[in-house]
């Protein structure tokens, strides 16, 4: 391939599900860009989500979670370093300073940045938290650590938080035939994803399976030597083999607020509706960068892998010289736990509530089948319904199927600004072997309509 | 035909490093992309193909072949001249993932260089330990 000496330089630094997204964007908008994508990590463009099933043993390998190989990288002429940490940005000049595997220090020119730093896992200071053996998850590392822990013959786990990772790790323990603590601070498990009414069925749920989950204690000790052997929650001692802390993750914005470009309120990298922060020819995306809520139009950090690449694809294409913009985030989510999915999308009622909406719900238990037709399932559906106007502004669901596709249709009823009362009169499909005659989405609709009389 | 961790890949072609193959019939090759190619790129929708009579170069870009997700240059794996293209793969795309080594050949070339650029091509025996380790 022959230099192009006026070839933009498009720069990504990260390169997983956002940065890989990006660089791809930028790709199908510009043939000749030079386009590098650098990473800390030693394996590039894989799939955090899928961690947890690999240490349950759904997926035979780590290896098997890379979504986009090196030949990708090649056929799409991406530049790629990995073992490649990014040290310093400097917007003035448009060079990022980044320090390769040898120690080697390099200066990359850019022509239009994108920084894809993603999160880190937080761990609140409590005391003992130096110990060794606390263990979280975050990457391919920490679930080759995991893994290896299980594997050495470790018999019980204690589990810090009641969020997707940690729910999905406790169930991957328990399959592993770990004995699992679980310990919250707050009330009720999935605190960010469900209304309590919601959360509660997963976890008795969850509890049926042999979880044990402690909600209303907080972490105050980490126990043991150099190593960690228990913790103190609540007043009680639990001891375990294996301590995962699952506290939850915060963006990782040192690289950005060191270069001197503005966090939003969410602590985010604030963007605009092309993905760009406040300093030109920069853009943000990922777990690291904020984006407008669609009902609140208040700036989130949603930390999804969807939304991920949904920030990546439009940054990717504007930091090529094209045109895109992203709408803003519902955070629509689902998760399956043992023989039980949940998802939500838009708000949950608490979360209405904070934002000072207020709000009508309606929630109908059902069938994933006709009652009488063998091997029908329970699904539970929860409507939230902004009171004055009557759209729906968010859905959850709790069942053992069929969970995901009915999010999905919610999901696009709340950006087509759906009434509850249209939503009531929808058309929806049905078979004895696949449905109720009326859909679960309907009669909740249908409830919410007789409570707005 | 041998499948390597679910790539087809067929004996009697030459291999590039940039996911080609190549057909040598007589004194004229036949040129296409690998199933390895077409799985990364997934359901191709356009391919941007030279016309006859132009001149391509080993291992220089000849088209572009473009997925929904990706885009990729078509590089060439040997030099000469076109002399024909498929039109069936150009105005539907999909024999390209359908039928990668077959329905979905890309180019025929008459080869200026054939004989030493050959060398510069792997075998069937190196292509499939080449895909051996590409990762899926």
């Amino acid at each position: 391939m022959k230099e192009n000496l006026m070839a933009k330089r498009i720069l990504v630094i990260g390169a997983n599900a956002a940065g890989v997204e990006a660089a791809s964007a930028a790709r199908k908008k510009d043939r000749t860009a030079e386009i590098t994508l650098v990473t800390q990590e030693k394996t590039a463009g894989y799939s955090r989500c899928g961690l947890p099933f690999v240490i349950g043993g759904q997926i035979p390998s780590f290896k098997d979670l890379i979504v986009y190989p090196s030949a990708y990288f090649q056929m799409l002429k991406l530049n790629l370093k990995t073992k490649t940490k990014a040290t310093a940005i400097n917007t003035e000049e448009k060079v990022v300073t980044v320090i390769d595997k040898s120690g080697a220090t390099e200066s990359l020119q850019y022509d239009s940045l994108v920084i894809a730093t993603g999160a880190d896992a937080f761990m609140p200071p409590i005391k003992g938290r130096e110990k060794q053996g606390i263990l979280s998850l975050r990457n391919l590392e920490d679930g080759e650590k995991i893994l290896e822990a299980v594997q050495n013959g470790a018999k019980s786990a204690v589990i810090m938080g009641a969020g997707l990772i940690g729910l999905e790790t406790g169930v991957a323990f328990i399959e592993r035939g770990l004995k699992v603590t679980l310990v919250e601070m707050l009330p009720q498990i999935l605190p960010a994803m469900l209304d309590a009414d919601m959360a509660k069925l997963v976890q008795e749920h969850l509890q049926e399976k042999g979880m044990c989950i402690l909600t209303e204690k907080r972490v105050e000790e980490f126990l043991g030597g150099d190593k960690v052997t228990g913790i103190m929650a609540g007043g009680e001692k639990i001891e375990a083999d294996l301590f995962l802390s699952a506290f939850g993750v915060r963006a990782n914005t040192k690289l950005a607020v060191d270069a001197g470009i503005p966090l939003g309120e969410s602590r985010a990298i604030k963007t605009n509706g092309k993905m760009e922060t406040d300093v030109k020819d920069v853009y943000a995306v990922g777990d690291c960068a904020e984006a407008p809520n669609l009902i609140t139009h208040k700036a989130v950090c949603a930390q999804l892998g969807t939304i991920a690449v949904r920030h990546g694809k439009v940054a990717g294409a504007n930091a090529a010289g094209a045109y895109s913009q992203f709408p803003g985030v519902l955070a629509s989510a689902v998760t399956r736990l043992f023989e039980t999915e949940a998802g939500v999308t838009g708000l949950t009622a608490v979360a209405a509530k904070r934002a000072g909406i207020e709000v009508v719900t309606g929630a109908i238990s059902s069938k994933t089948k006709a009652d009488y037709y063998p091997g029908a399932l329970p699904v539970k559906v929860k409507l939230v319904v902004e009171k004055e106007s009557q759209r729906i502004i968010g859905a959850q669901i709790v069942g053992g199927a069929e969970v995901t596709q009915r999010i999905n249709a919610l999901s696009f009823a709340i950006q087509k600004s759906m009434t509850v009362r249209e939503l009531a009169k929808a058309d929806t499909a049905y078979a004895p072997p696949l449905n109720e005659t009326w859909d679960p989405m309907v009669l909740a609709a249908e409830m919410i309509l007789m409570r707005l009389r | 035909m041998v499948k390597v961790e679910n790539f087809e890949v067929p004996e009697g072609l030459y291999y590039s490093n940039d996911f080609s193959w190549v057909k040598v019939e007589g004194d004229k090759v036949r040129m296409g992309i690998t199933d390895y190619a077409q799985k990364q790129l997934r359901e191709i929708v356009y391919a941007e193909l030279p016309e006859a009579g132009t001149e391509v170069k080993q291992n220089e870009p000849y088209g572009t072949l473009e997925s929904v997700k990706a885009v990729s240059d078509l590089v060439a794996a040997v030099s000469g001249t076109v002399e024909e293209v498929n039109a069936e793969a150009q105005s539907q795309p999909e024999l390209l993932n359908e039928d990668p080594y077959v329905k979905g050949w890309l180019v025929i070339v008459k080869p200026t260089n054939l004989q030493a650029e050959l060398a510069n091509l792997m075998d069937f025996d190196k292509a499939v330990e080449w895909h051996k380790n590409q990762g899926k």
